[in-house]
């Protein structure tokens, strides 16, 4: 009998020491999160359009409604709406009013003077009403012709016209974080770190300027058990071979405030340090060629057309790109998923002018538009992009050398780039990137509306705009996608802009980071959420 | 003397007018102003003349001018970040001294490396130690220190998985952990601006080597080392001392790329960050800031001489 029960015993013991898979996967809590990063310029989301200074407040603040994260998360591309101070929300028919019901017992962090005082709907008309008068990225929100606070927990916002756009400018990190008034009548703004009080999952609890900001654990936050991190350091490094040497090193977990490293320094660093994970993510991001559609030779589609013809995409993507970027990169970004119709479900006469290579075709369109000996066109940049960023326009100058476009390449100081070429201020043809929207009417109606600055290329169409407006009125996801499906195929052979193969970004972190998982868009906290650190 | 001096600070007022129009100037010639930088790409003309008209930026050139110069000269105040909108002045101060001990360690290590095989080189002309000593002052002279110092942060954490970056503790918090952050940030700045304080140290000390009243001290049968370094060093380093008086902004002006790569915060990593943000009142002042201490500066090493050679007068 005594030797059954031993071996019994012995077993039980076996089976709850040895670690099962299921155990491997259980979040452990603690440790403190280090992110070697530059300096934000400021910490007031709403003076501030700087991804530096959304993604250091974003662990400190939050929405009335979010992006999903971690487990939450389909891809890192999912921008369905997710609760975050509202617990639910209805929409009216007619998709003109959106009334709010926010959580009860959310509290702000406990700093002076707010002192855990409980989130009440008064704080979300304050915190909407203060960034449509003072923030950069206001016009996102023109619509909106009124707050009211129905009762405590209570919000109703009423907009002009329906306006599909409206949700995920709420969940976007850069735009409309909760904040407490008592913090701008003491401190004037929310710059000072004193001012930092959310009702997020981390308070700011140092910041040694130069030096790094602390964050720590927000034992109240709202969602239990989470985040699962003591805290977070952002250590403030602003030489980039210096972050990537912390993160070989050891000092940080992260290289970048998101984690992101090049391609080129991605292999790198996957060569000398395969200790750590270093993961491909595909990123929302347009490398582009704008034209002054308005002025010749550019108002010509037949040169355009050339210009789409003589980029070869795919000797781009091998060369420069390892083979792992997207070749079919606009008018919507390959990531953008949900959005993208692939030129391949194109009608492929007209997709051929959106990625296909002709050089011969491209030669004799020139002609036709009477170039036949070529012409000469400048073409303004800023040097100072990321890598690959310099032979992308080497390589167009070369692609547009070949079918007789001699291409006079005019790199800007970035004070100059920013308030002349940036804005559509520049003659003939530019080339850049363009900033990381969430939302696809950014990449529509913004770069394709008349009268716009965003829109470089100077379109002025009455069909497409007609498109574009109807795609912000449609409330019906299926019926807006529909209209988008429109817009990109009428788009695919007016080559508007031409588009060039988008990279893949890697992010880069220790094994023992989990959970960390990537979410395009200029949060950092929400990622942070669900990260824990398995050692 | 008291005379010389007050002529020198007198003459210092134009100096440092010239310097705060130039700066005020060209940052406005600079294209883009900081506006723009501040709503980039999402430049919507209502937000824009709006910001710009915050700012102050649409009065006229010599009113902002006048107003910024104005509020130092009588009031002693720099004025506010663009973007922080914190006093410059309250970050000038709690920034300076870690790019002055970086300034004086850079120093220390520069002058006593290249004093050392200066006087190396001269005592023993044209033997191996000559030999290595001028190898090494044209590796100095030729190695760009950024360089340097990325090579140092990036290759030992390739080969060892280790870097000298860390993060910064003031000297009066921990000592030994402040030594430790700013010795290898300034060996590698102080051996690179060693180079120049060598070939000075050399050429020089091989003059007073050979001037009769050393040939005296040879014939009275003192020892070398009591020659060279009682009786000629003293006069050899007078230009050595000018040099590292000249070099001053470069010491100053080299901070800027040390500390943005070492993590250390200093003035020249914030005069670095509002440059590249135009944030003008911050380049303004902290230009004009330090262009006064490399005029005082100056001031003092040419006091200095009459210490070193009595011969001097003012």
């Amino acid at each position: 009998m005594r030797r059954p029960a031993l071996l019994l015993a012995v077993l039980l013991l076996l089976v709850s020491v040895v670690p099962t898979p299921a155990d491997a996967q259980q979040p452990k809590r603690g440790g403190v999160f280090r992110i070697a990063e530059r300096e934000a310029p400021s910490l007031d989301p709403h003076l501030s359009i700087s991804f530096l200074t959304h993604s250091y407040v974003s662990l400190s603040y939050s929405q009335l409604v979010r992006f999903p994260n971690g487990p939450e998360q389909r891809s890192p591309t999912d921008f369905s709406i997710v609760p975050d101070l509202a617990e639910k929300w209805t929409i009216s028919k007619d998709g003109r009013v959106y009334t709010f019901q926010l959580r009860r017992g959310v509290r702000f962090h406990n700093k002076p003077p707010v002192n855990a005082r409980e989130m009440t709907a008064d704080d979300v008309k304050y915190s909407l009403e203060r960034f449509m008068a003072k923030s950069a990225f206001r016009t996102r929100f023109e619509p909106v012709t009124g707050i009211e606070v129905v009762d405590r927990y209570t919000v109703r916002v009423t907009l002009k016209e329906p306006y599909a756009p409206f949700l995920n400018h709420l969940a976007n990190p850069s735009f409309c974080a909760i904040l407490p008034r008592e913090a701008e009548d003491r401190f004037k703004d929310f710059n000072a770190p004193e001012a930092v009080i959310g009702t997020g999952p981390f308070v700011l609890k140092s910041y040694d300027k130069g030096v790094r900001v602390v964050f720590e654990r927000n034992p109240d936050y709202f969602m239990k058990g989470l985040p699962y991190l003591d805290g977070a350091v952002i250590e403030i490094t602003p030489d980039a071979a210096a972050r990537v040497a912390v993160l070989r090193a050891g000092k940080a977990e992260l290289p970048h405030i998101w984690g992101w490293l090049s391609p080129e320094e991605a292999k790198a660093v996957q060569k000398t340090n395969p200790e750590l994970s270093v993961t491909p993510y595909l990123i929302i991001g347009l490398p582009y060629i704008s034209f002054r559609v308005d002025q010749p030779p550019f108002n010509d589609v037949r040169v355009r057309r050339a210009v789409s013809l003589a980029i070869d995409r795919k000797a781009w993507n091998d060369a420069l790109l390892f083979g792992e970027g997207c070749v079919d990169a606009g008018p919507v970004p390959c990531a953008l998923k949900e959005w993208k119709l692939d030129a391949a479900k194109m009608d492929a006469a007209k997709a051929k002018y959106l990625v296909g290579y002709d050089p011969v075709e491209a030669k004799r369109l020139l002609a036709e538009a009477g170039y036949a000996k070529g012409l000469t066109v400048p073409m303004f940049h800023w040097p100072g992009y990321v890598v690959p960023w310099r032979s992308y326009y080497e390589l167009a100058a070369d692609n547009l050398g070949k079918i007789g476009i001699t291409v006079e390449l005019k790199p800007e100081e970035y004070g100059k780039y920013s308030s002349t070429t940036m804005v559509g201020k520049y003659d003939k043809m530019a080339m850049g990137p363009s900033t990381p929207f969430t939302e696809v009417d950014d990449f529509l109606f913004g770069r394709f509306a008349p009268e716009l600055p965003t829109n470089l290329s100077h379109v002025a169409d009455a069909e497409l705009t007609r498109m574009l407006i109807a795609q912000r009125r449609e409330m019906d996801p299926k019926k807006r996608k529909q209209i988008i499906d429109d817009i990109q195929r009428y788009l695919a052979d007016k080559a508007y802009y031409v588009y060039a193969p988008q990279w893949p970004q890697y992010v880069a972190h220790p094994q023992y980071v989990k959970g960390f998982l990537h979410h395009d868009g200029y949060g950092l906290g929400m990622r942070l959420l669900f990260t824990w650190l398995d050692k | 003397m008291k005379q010389y001096v007050l002529r020198r600070v007198a003459l210092a007022v134009p100096t440092l007018f010239l310097v705060s129009i130039i700066v005020f100037l060209l940052l406005r010639l600079m294209p883009g102003d900081v506006a723009t930088r501040m709503v980039e790409g999402h430049a919507y003309a209502p937000t824009l003349a709006a910001l710009r008209h915050d700012l102050g930026l649409d009065r006229p050139m010599h009113a902002q001018y006048a107003e910024w110069i104005g509020n130092i000269v009588l009031r002693g105040d720099f004025g506010r970040s663009y973007w922080t909108r914190q006093p410059i002045l309250d970050e000038f101060v709690r920034r300076f001294p870690v790019t002055l001990e970086l300034a004086l360690l850079t120093i220390l290590v520069s002058v006593v490396i290249g004093v050392l095989v200066g006087i190396v080189s001269a005592a023993r002309q044209d033997s191996l130690s000559d030999y290595v000593g001028r190898v090494l002052s044209i590796f100095a002279l030729s190695v760009p220190y950024f360089g340097l110092a990325v090579v140092v942060v990036v290759l030992p954490a390739i080969w060892f998985r280790w870097t000298p970056v860390w993060t910064y503790v003031p000297f009066t918090v921990s000592p030994a952990e402040n030594l430790k952050i700013m010795l290898i940030p300034a060996l590698v700045f102080g051996v690179t601006r060693a180079g120049p304080i060598m070939r000075i140290m050399r050429s020089s000390l091989l003059d007073v080597l050979r001037q009769d009243y050393i040939r005296t001290a040879w014939s009275k049968g003192l020892s070398e080392r009591r020659i060279v370094l009682r009786h000629a060093l003293k006069n050899a380093l007078i230009p050595v001392i000018s040099l590292v008086g000249l070099q001053m902004p470069l010491y100053i002006g080299g901070s800027v790329i040390i500390e943005a790569i070492f993590r250390l915060p200093g003035v020249g990593l914030f005069f670095f960050e509002a440059l590249g943000k135009l944030d003008y009142p911050v380049v303004q002042s902290v230009n004009l800031i330090i262009a006064a201490m490399v005029v005082c500066l100056n001031l003092l090493i040419d006091l200095s001489y009459a210490f070193l050679d009595p011969r001097i007068r003012y």
